[in-house]
């Protein structure tokens, strides 16, 4: 196995995996995936439960021998240099993975000592990282006293303290409050700022959409597509949907607005006959105007949808399932 | 050093348990006290003194020496009342009554009797008076001599009684050890001498074994997973777990060491050789507790069935009662635990005043044991430690 050369970026990447497979007897859980981090970068992989998310991120992180395929780490094989390779990765797992009987800044010394930093290196970095999280005051506090927003900062914390090239990131916000799942998410934007590559997994669509440079979908093993979240929506080409529920003529209406511009389709639906469904390109600055030729048609509008497409929505073209399903 | 950061995580997070604790030290020595104060009055006889009214130095030596005397066990009463009192509520074996006119007795040349009153119900009067009779001759003989020395050499009696404890403690003294024998004429120790070593024998396995839980509930919290990301291999990590519930188990073995040696003056023996058998004791534990750690699923199963476990191994290799009143099947069977030859071992060391040479065969059985158990211990925790979950 030889280290993957010729980049088209002339950065070299901080994690290249290249046809991982891993089976779990029958089942196959992930099936030749590929993917490519670069320096600063924040890749998100997108993919509901069961999706093989977890079995790729412990691949990436040497915790699980790929059947086949490799994983390096700024150029380090996993493989063949795990230990190197390990020096290189931040991992936060999905759950709270503390001492909840040590005290926060226990647990930090511990994980910084299996990273074998130097004494004086470890207390700097420790306090930085209590810093980081937020958790200066309650350094002395054991862990099992944190609320549980804070032991998710910390959770986070704990694999930042041997400053990591590459943060991989198991869904860091399951089961936390909205007000934790913000700064969370805040601190993991800033890391990406700071130059710091990212591997995030999540089944949150909102969450990548926000905080991915590029995303990966994974269904069923399989990365069913890669690229930035405008690429993916615009690979699957869906138009907005607009239903407007209003009364008058309904059917008048819906005929002068296909003759519209940008206008693609437009019928009148509803239980009652109530509703005219259109499919247009870019239904938020379209709006003004379906709202004037209602008022010179003299219909009355008492109330609007837009159904944008979002990652969700490629998602579902693409797995035909729902992302939470 | 990485292996270092997780022996001291574990030995933080044990010393900081307050119910570890208990189980530590605590209650080791609470048990000591119980059983060693429950065998420890089998071979002494309880007896009621009452000094002499016309108090002078013979009388005062004779009522030390009965005092001092290791077969006795003395209680002064002010009045001969009180200490027959006392003889009928069955609360002592003999009373001791030291006679008024001993000092001019003896200064005079005249006969002495000393009353011993018995009850005639009481089983252990008779013994009691042979023991205190044995004292009291011991004194005469002293008596006898000074007596000697000033009717040959003149001199004065008491510069005479001098010259003959003198000569008594420059002599090398005749010793009698009573032991107390079976068909197998083993050593039965009491006291502090049978409950210290043998409680350190049973906890110091029970610790080690209900310290099993610290390691369950690290693999349930996902550290060892997540330590496994880090450039740390899981050998490194069982490593590092064993090194620190061989130190818990070695400080427990200190602790009670001390405990017993300061405050139930235990003797235990060559330094040598029980340094040897506390080492391996706590290696047998140390294997037993990362076994328990490895095998079981939660904290609880460990709690629950971790120290019956070691319960019913300490009672049958002999923890609870020596094996040597138990049938000859059962003493058999005891030594198929380890238990039983640390026990032993122990016996050999604190009864027997034997040495290295004298428990090596012991030392080998116990290390076979401690190094099967480290060895599965290792690979069931290593395994553990590398399937799929870490957990």
């Amino acid at each position: 196995m030889s280290a993957p050369t010729g980049h088209a970026s002339s950065r070299q990447a901080v994690l290249e995996c290249a046809h991982l497979v891993r089976r779990f007897g029958e089942r196959t859980a992930v099936d030749d995936v590929s993917m490519r981090i670069a320096p600063g970068e924040t890749y998100g992989l997108l993919g509901p439960n069961g999706a093989g998310k977890t079995t790729t991120i412990r691949m990436v992180c040497g915790l699980l021998r790929p059947d086949a395929g490799s994983v390096y780490v700024a150029g380090r094989a996993m493989s063949t240099a795990a230990g190197p390779a390990k020096q290189l990765i931040g991992f936060v797992p999905q759950d709270v993975a503390l001492y909840p009987d040590l005290s926060v800044r226990e647990n930090l010394r511990f994980f910084g000592r299996l990273y074998r930093l130097p004494r004086r290196r470890l207390e700097r970095r420790v306090d930085e990282v209590l810093h980081l999280v937020d958790l200066g005051s309650r350094a002395g506090d054991r862990v099992d006293s944190l609320s549980g927003g804070m032991r998710r900062r910390l959770n986070i914390g704990a694999g930042l303290v041997h400053s990591p090239t590459l943060l991989v990131l198991d869904e860091p916000t399951v089961g936390v409050d909205p007000q934790s799942r913000h700064a969370i998410l805040e601190s993991v934007h800033r890391f990406g700022e700071e130059g710091m590559a990212v591997l995030y997994t999540t089944h949150y669509m909102e969450e990548a959409e926000r905080l991915c440079d590029r995303v990966g979908i994974i269904d069923r093993g399989r990365l069913v597509a890669e690229g930035t979240p405008r690429e993916l929506v615009a690979l699957v080409a869906e138009r907005d949907r607009v239903r407007l529920t209003a009364v008058g003529n309904l059917t008048a209406y819906a005929k002068a607005c296909r003759r519209m511009a940008r206008i693609e389709g437009a019928a009148r639906s509803g239980e009652h006959g109530d509703v005219v469904e259109l499919v247009v390109k870019d239904a938020r600055s379209l709006l003004p105007d379906l709202l004037d030729l209602a008022h010179e048609q003299g219909v009355g509008v008492r109330s609007v949808e837009i159904d944008e497409p979002d990652l969700e929505s490629v998602f579902l073209h693409l797995t035909g399932t729902a992302l939470r399903e | 050093m990485t292996a270092l950061a997780v022996t001291r995580a574990t030995l933080l997070r044990v010393l900081r348990d307050r119910t570890a604790l208990f189980f530590m030290v605590l209650l080791p020595v609470a048990i000591i006290v119980v059983i060693g104060v429950t065998v420890s009055g089998f071979d002494q006889f309880r007896i009621g003194l009452v000094p002499s009214a016309r108090p002078g130095p013979v009388a005062a030596e004779l009522t030390a020496d009965l005092q001092d005397s290791p077969g006795l066990r003395t209680r002064t009463y002010d009045t001969a009342a009180d200490a027959t009192t006392a003889l009928r509520r069955a609360e002592l074996d003999a009373v001791v009554l030291v006679p008024s006119g001993l000092d001019a007795d003896v200064r005079a040349g005249r006969s002495v009797t000393v009353r011993v009153l018995v009850e005639p119900s009481g089983s252990a009067g008779h013994g009691a008076v042979s023991s205190v009779s044995a004292v009291v001759a011991e004194h005469a003989a002293r008596l006898q001599a000074a007596r000697f020395a000033g009717d040959v050499t003149g001199g004065a009696f008491d510069d005479n009684l001098t010259l003959a404890r003198g000569a008594e403690q420059a002599a090398a003294p005749i010793a009698v050890r009573s032991e107390t024998v079976n068909g197998q004429s083993d050593f039965l120790p009491l006291g502090y001498s049978y409950s210290t070593p043998t409680m350190l024998v049973l906890f110091v396995f029970i610790n080690a074994l209900a310290g099993g839980a610290t390691i369950v509930q690290t693999r349930r919290t996902g550290v060892y997973a997540r330590a496994l990301a880090a450039p740390v291999s899981a050998r490194t990590l069982v490593f590092g777990e064993t090194v620190a519930y061989l130190l818990l188990a070695l400080l427990q073995s200190v602790l009670i060491i001390g405990i017993g040696a300061l405050a139930f003056d235990v003797a235990w023996g060559d330094p040598l050789a029980a340094g040897a058998l506390v080492a391996v004791w706590a290696l047998v534990g140390t294997g037993a507790g990362v076994l328990a750690g490895a095998l079981f699923r939660t904290p609880e199963q460990v709690h629950a069935i971790g120290p019956a476990v070691g319960i019913g191994l300490g009672m049958l290799g002999g923890c609870m009662w020596p094996l040597a009143l138990v049938p000859d099947w059962l003493r058999t069977a005891g030594h198929a635990v380890p238990h039983a030859w640390a026990v032993d071992a122990w016996t050999t060391l604190l009864s027997r005043g034997g040495d290295l040479p004298a428990i090596l065969r012991d030392l080998a059985v116990l290390t076979a044991f401690a190094a099967g158990l480290v060895t599965l211990a290792s690979l069931a925790l290593r395994h553990r430690l590398t399937t799929s979950t870490g957990a």
